[in-house]
């Protein structure tokens, strides 16, 4: 088992996503434009999402081969709404 | 997922770990083409700000803010396993169920309200995407509460492994709604 | 308790095992072997279903005006069905049950050296999931208004409105069968997965496993990342249909479009998941009766991975024609004709396998060799298929129906009764009939050739698919030949399958008894008694010491060397 597995602060991680998702809402609320808003919104999900994935999913301890299970269908993933764009962005 | 009387091929691989993250590989296909589809869709068309202005940002943010508390109720029911703490162990599985049904409570609230100003899934491409999204995943936490609530309910402490399993799949979860809340809500 | 990962067991044990009754040992089991099996046998049944069909289609279309016996007139709507679930069910319920669940199952645990897979229990759901899969598949034929017939692809809008098929709860069970179908796949798929990373033998490194088995995972992960799109498409054409959603109305803001890239996103991929375990079958038996080893193994490994990774970015070679961006043909013609590489790379690599080697022509090597022949012209009609500017012409036309017979038939039929005759002994403990093998063969051969390759030309003179009627049109009026040639081809090869069915149910029931190694070749299920008991080995796991291809080795006293053979004791 994995008991002598060092664990990461469970609670300050929590911290962090409240703070996250704090930020998040404030650039939303706050006038300032609707592009930077959008990308602070995406950028702080992400940053939530990897500190959920690497700490409590513990991907940050785990063999190699978990971590590319986990990476490659988001890969994947980035493709398809990459390939979806020429056909539902670019024409309408 | 039981014991095991023989060591893995590859150490720190056991095989229920394994199982639990090709599924999740699976899952992250499934709402990453839901999520890219509408990513497509809302990029390429207008109108879509104002059908988005009808959900509640305040319930969503409270949703988000009782899943995230959630993982972390979770993570420590683990913690609490490996530990052999068994009151811990139910105290925080029992929070994260109670979480779980928080969440699904508060979405039962937004469908009523919605539908009943008329936001029907039929109402337009939107609120397709809102439905199906939300209820798909409305569907996987129901699932994890299930789980949650069947090792909850197991007489003894189970090995740490099956908790950090069903957490897994809870973060999963959890992770999916990290992205839906910006993407529906805030957009 | 967990006997997949128990090392050592007792002999009670074993017999305790075996004891256990009619119902938990054919019915409820939980052993790959008997699951295995139970897959094999469902994909049989639906095997002569989706042949029924093809009969009756080609019926129809040599002979359009009259009535089909025993059926009667078939309509355009009737024969929207009959192509929609003749697809369906030959990849769903016929290629994946009989070439992932059936010879995955059985093989892969034999073939590392463990007792079972690593969820023994889950095998069992799967198996079961694929039943009420079929059950329901089944039930859709006798649904009010029939079973499906938006094609086995099911593009909206045809597929989005009841009203345009005639086809209402038809349509909602084709998507729930194809649902359950999925759930099933994906349980085996983790199952495949786990059970090849963890459960090796001592001395078995993933590069001496043998090449079913990292065929049949690389098949799994394909289907594993490939198949949730298009679930989440199916769910959105469900509530399409069902809730009054609009993802692929265009009038309210959907695009029908958007079904076709999540379909075939999957689409690509999954060709490549019934192709792989096929190629894997015939890998394997084309060492074993040239007495060679498999020329390139790494590099075969290799081209598979990077097969399997760039059927993710070929899709849209399927809709050159679709009315989607033009500026996309180009980069997907290029990714398409970049695949063919690995692919070449691993036929040449079966070649060189042959090349001055003892060929021994037994049924499973001429089913392999069969295999080799046609795949190769079913590769080199996919050259004008993947190309844009060629695909815009043969497009929707019986040229790409031949393709992807060519391809799929020689995955199915020939690569599964390579495997299916190599592996009989050991699944059954019989031998079956040479004669009666080699004449299932070449009557196979010819009958295929004679149905499938006259397609080729009257899809090149413009006959398109999914006409029902094909004398509608008078520029094919003068092709009408090579409809009916293709179908008394069918009809011939149809028939011809008794032989193969006489010479199993004969061999079952009284056939020689199989040796534990009848074809004298190397991998560790060959070391297993015929059939092999539950627990698979006797109270110790097989140690591994070497590769799988090891034959005709010039220091070696046989012409084969068994992987658990010890060398310290093999002097």
């Amino acid at each position: 088992m994995e008991s002598g597995r060092r664990h990461p602060n469970y609670v300050k991680i929590w911290v962090w996503l409240l703070g996250l998702m704090a930020a998040g809402l404030v650039a939303t609320l706050t006038p300032g434009g609707h592009a930077i808003g959008i990308i602070v919104i995406f950028a702080t999900a992400t940053a939530k999402a990897l500190l959920v994935a690497l700490n409590y999913m513990h991907l940050r301890f785990e063999p190699r081969l978990i971590c590319v299970i986990a990476l490659v269908p988001v890969v994947f993933a980035l493709i398809l709404a990459i390939a979806l764009f020429p056909d539902f962005v670019f024409r309408r | 997922m039981s014991t095991s009387v023989e060591a893995p091929a590859i150490p720190g691989m056991p095989a229920g770990k394994v199982g639990v993250w090709w599924f999740l590989a699976s899952e992250i296909m499934m709402f990453g083409g839901l999520i890219a589809s509408y990513m497509v869709f809302r990029l390429g068309s207008s109108g879509w700000h104002e059908a988005s202005a009808h959900v509640s940002v305040a319930l969503g943010a409270v949703n988000t803010l009782i899943l995230l508390t959630s993982s972390l109720t979770v993570v420590q029911a683990f913690a609490a396993a490996e530990r052999e703490n068994a009151p811990a162990l139910r105290l925080f599985l029992g929070l994260t169920i109670l979480g779980g049904l928080g969440f699904l409570g508060i979405k039962a609230i937004e469908y009523t309200t919605e539908i009943r100003a008329g936001f029907t899934p039929g109402a337009g491409i939107f609120w397709s995407f809102y439905y199906t999204m939300t209820g798909l995943h409305a569907l996987h936490v129901l699932a994890g509460i299930v789980l949650n609530a069947i090792l909850f309910l197991a007489a003894r402490v189970r090995t740490p492994r099956r908790v950090e399993l069903a957490g897994l799949y809870w973060h999963f979860v959890d992770v999916v709604w990290i992205f839906l809340f910006p993407l529906l809500y805030l957009s | 308790m967990n006997q997949a990962r128990a090392g050592t067991i007792t002999a009670e044990a074993v017999e305790h095992h075996a004891a256990r009754g009619f119902w938990r040992t054919y019915v409820f089991s939980t052993d790959h072997k008997m699951i295995a099996k139970q897959y094999l046998t469902l994909g049989l049944a639906w095997t002569f279903v989706g042949g029924l069909l093809a009969a009756v289609m080609r019926w129809q279309l040599a002979w359009p005006d009259t009535a089909v016996p025993g059926w009667g007139e078939i309509g355009p709507e009737v024969y929207n069905m009959l192509v929609t679930m003749h697809g369906t069910i030959m990849v769903f319920f016929v290629a994946m049950p009989i070439l992932l669940g059936a010879f995955g199952n059985f093989l892969i645990p034999l073939m590392i050296g463990t007792r079972d897979m690593a969820f023994p229990r889950l095998n069992m759901l799967s198996v079961w999931t694929f039943a009420l899969a079929s059950l329901v598949l089944f039930v859709s034929f006798f649904v009010p208004g029939g079973a499906a017939s938006a094609g086995w692809t099911g593009y909206p809008p045809l597929s989005a409105r009841p009203a345009y098929t005639g086809v209402n709860w038809g349509l909602n069970l084709w998507i729930l069968a194809q649902a359950l179908e999925f759930a099933a796949f994906l349980m085996g798929g983790v199952n495949y997965l786990t059970t090849a990373i963890i459960l090796r033998a001592p001395g078995m490194t993933f590069l001496r496993v043998p090449m079913v088995v990292w065929q049949q995972i690389t098949a799994a992960a394909l289907f594993l990342l490939s198949v949730g799109p298009l679930i989440a498409g199916a769910v959105m054409l469900l509530l399409d249909r069902t809730i009054g959603t609009s993802f692929y109305a265009p009038e309210v803001g959907g695009d029908p479009l958007l079904w076709q890239h999540l379909f075939w996103f999957f689409g690509h991929p999954e060709v490549y998941v019934v192709l792989l375990p096929a190629l894997g079958a015939v890998l394997e038996v084309l060492p074993v009766f040239s007495r060679k080893p498999l020329f390139g193994y790494r590099w075969i490994v290799g081209a598979t991975i990077v097969a399997g990774g760039l059927s993710f970015i070929v899709w849209a070679h399927h809709m050159f024609i679709s009315g989607m961006d033009p500026r996309l043909a180009m980069p997907f013609s290029i990714t398409t004709i970049l695949i063919s590489v690995p692919f070449a790379y691993i036929v040449f690599a079966m070649i060189a396998t042959l090349w001055r080697g003892s060929i021994r022509f037994a049924t499973p090597m001429l089913f392999a060799l069969g295999f080799l022949a046609m795949f190769i012209m079913g590769g080199l009609t996919g050259i004008f298929n993947g190309s844009a500017p060629s695909d815009i012409y043969v497009s929707r036309t019986y040229f790409v129906v031949a393709h992807f017979h060519y391809t799929l038939f020689s995955a199915v039929f020939f690569g599964g009764f390579a495997g299916f005759y190599f592996w009989f002994p050991k699944m059954f403990g019989r031998i079956l009939s040479e004669p009666l093998g080699k004449l299932h063969f070449w009557l196979t051969l010819v009958f295929f050739n004679v149905t499938f390759f006259p397609l080729h030309h009257i899809g090149l003179a413009g006959m398109v698919r999914r006409i029902a009627n094909p004398l509608q049109y008078e520029a094919l009026v003068p092709y009408q030949w090579i409809n009916v040639v293709s179908t008394v081809g069918t009809f011939c090869m149809v028939a011809t399958q008794l032989v193969f069915a006489l010479n199993v149910v004969w061999s079952l029931v009284a056939g020689r008894r199989a040796p534990t190694n009848p074809w004298e070749a190397n991998t560790l299920e060959w070391a297993a008694p015929s059939p092999p008991p539950h627990l698979n080995w006797g109270p110790a796991l097989p140690t591994v010491y070497c590769g799988p291809y090891e034959y005709s080795l010039p220091e070696a006293r046989e012409d084969y060397l068994p992987q658990n053979l010890d060398p310290a004791r093999a002097r």
